[in-house]
């Protein structure tokens, strides 16, 4: 029993490189089975926008107090429908005065961003000045306080700036947030989680939306995921560049 | 001299928004803090004593750190665990892509799906009572009201997961990239292990993420209450009733 079994090298090297392949085999089903996790509550989305109100008001009747039982889905509507789009693209015109306010807000407080947080995220980063660290600290703080705490001193302010019911009111504020600075000044490329941030504040198009309507959501998210999944689709490319930046630079 | 004025200027546009916008109006708020309301005049610290003997502020303030507590180490675990297994992954950018969907969607359309999934007669209610009928073993289940009982933190807890994963595995993978390649490869020639390779390498070379992923999980935290609140009104059940709530209402 005493002597050993010598392993041939090639057996060696195989198993090693079995052993790498299955790693990674297995970090790659978890993370795509993390996303899939994520994503499946969207797969409502496409369907429901498709799907005629009185199909869904049938599926929803236990959640409505109307029926016993489950709600069901019906991931391909049975009946579909563009009823909820046509309403929304050619009977409400106020749909794109909103999509096109949200538009240029977002651009307008995107460029003060970078016009005012960007230099001040780099004096953050690249000087030593006395008091640097009390004065980012500061900002993480005022960061991270509850817009609520912040709701009537902002207003007093903006009132005596003669700015209320002015677009500038959510503008200003908006630019001289502290958050952009807390982002840029870690050098990540954070511009594109930035205007993942701003995401379309379109959601307020549905203020007080109930179940009974969720047709008409539904179409309107489909409508606002397609320009975010444009703005990944790009940003991708820039993070990627960020991120080889990032490892550049160190 | 003349240089150490030039660094003023990159710092003082934004400070004096913030000034105007954020710091004047904060102290403006603690000031107010040591008034009474209406009148205006002095009182100490009567107000803090008033808030602090209140039942409703010791149970958001005591709600709100347990949410924090849960929700931010779970948040900054689960994507840095993500992140280290996505990092050398050849799908990477496109599973990356489908995790952050989520911030896209908008809130009432996200309120909705969350409404039809976990009601009382919901989607998820029904899976389980169907599971539990057709499989024996499964045990007896009769359905949960999710967002009338002690539930109500979990559902909250892990829509703020499923919302925010992505973003922060984002933030961690810019990190990882960031750390020199070179020098887990010497260790790995050798001969360190994985929890070696993560111990003395990647963690403390992470050190700066973890700050700053920490401080916006926690943002994200506050921010997840205008989700709270479509989900669940100025009122709900007592294990969601956050301090924004109290802010909202007043006492």
């Amino acid at each position: 029993m005493g002597s050993r079994v010598t392993v041939p090298a090639w057996a060696v090297q195989a198993y090693s490189r079995w052993r790498k392949r299955r790693t990674a085999w297995l970090a790659g089903g978890i993370c795509a089975a993390v996303a899939a996790l994520i994503c499946s509550p969207l797969l409502m989305i496409p369907g429901g926008a498709l799907m005629d109100s009185m199909e869904m008001q049938r599926i929803f009747s236990p959640i409505l107090g109307e029926g016993k039982g489950f709600a069901a889905w019906h991931l391909i509507p049975v009946y579909p429908t563009m009823g909820h789009f046509y309403r929304l693209l050619i009977e409400s015109p106020a749909f794109y005065q909103l999509f096109w306010n949200t538009a240029g807000m977002t651009a307008a407080i995107l460029l003060g961003q970078l016009a005012v947080g960007l230099p001040s995220a780099w004096a953050f980063a690249a000087f030593r000045f006395r008091g640097r660290d009390f004065l980012f600290g500061l900002y993480v703080v005022l960061m991270l306080l509850p817009f609520q705490v912040m709701l009537l001193p902002q207003y007093i302010v903006l009132h005596k700036l003669h700015l209320y019911n002015h677009p500038a009111a959510v503008i200003l504020p908006a630019v001289f947030s502290t958050f952009p600075v807390f982002v840029m000044y870690r050098g990540f490329t954070q511009i594109d989680a930035e205007i993942l941030e701003a995401a379309w504040p379109l959601s307020l198009y549905l203020p007080q939306i109930t179940i009974r309507q969720a047709g008409f959501a539904f179409a309107v998210a489909v409508l606002t995921l397609i320009p975010a999944l444009f703005v990944f689709a790009l940003g991708q490319d820039a993070l990627e560049e960020g991120i080889a930046y990032i490892g550049v630079k160190r | 001299m003349r240089w150490r004025s030039k660094r003023l200027l990159f710092l003082m546009p934004g400070f004096s928004g913030v000034l105007l916008f954020y710091l004047l109006p904060f102290l403006e708020v603690v000031r107010r803090s040591f008034l009474k309301s209406g009148s205006g005049a002095f009182v100490g610290i009567d107000n803090y004593r008033a808030v602090w003997g209140n039942g409703a502020f010791v149970l958001a303030v005591r709600n709100t750190f347990l949410y924090m507590a849960v929700g931010v180490p779970l948040l900054m675990g689960i994507s840095l665990f993500l992140s280290m297994l996505l990092r050398n992954l050849l799908f990477r950018r496109r599973l990356v892509s489908v995790m952050l969907l989520p911030v896209a969607v908008p809130a009432a359309v996200m309120i909705l799906t969350l409404q039809i999934l976990i009601d009382r007669q919901g989607i998820i209610n029904g899976v389980l009572t169907k599971v539990s009928e057709q499989i024996a073993a499964f045990p007896a289940f009769s359905a949960i009201d999710y967002l009338n009982t002690e539930w109500a933190l979990v559902v909250v807890v892990c829509s703020f997961l499923w919302k925010n994963t992505g973003y922060m595995i984002i933030l961690w993978l810019a990190g990882l990239a960031a750390l020199p390649k070179e020098v887990e490869e010497a260790a790995q020639v050798d001969g360190a292990d994985r929890w070696q390779n993560w111990h003395y390498i990647i963690r403390p070379g992470l050190s700066g993420s973890f700050f700053t992923i920490g401080m916006l999980s926690v943002l994200q935290i506050f921010k997840s209450y205008r989700e709270v609140w479509m989900v669940a009104g100025s009122y709900p059940q007592e294990h969601i009733y956050f301090l924004q709530h109290l802010l909202q209402t007043g006492i």
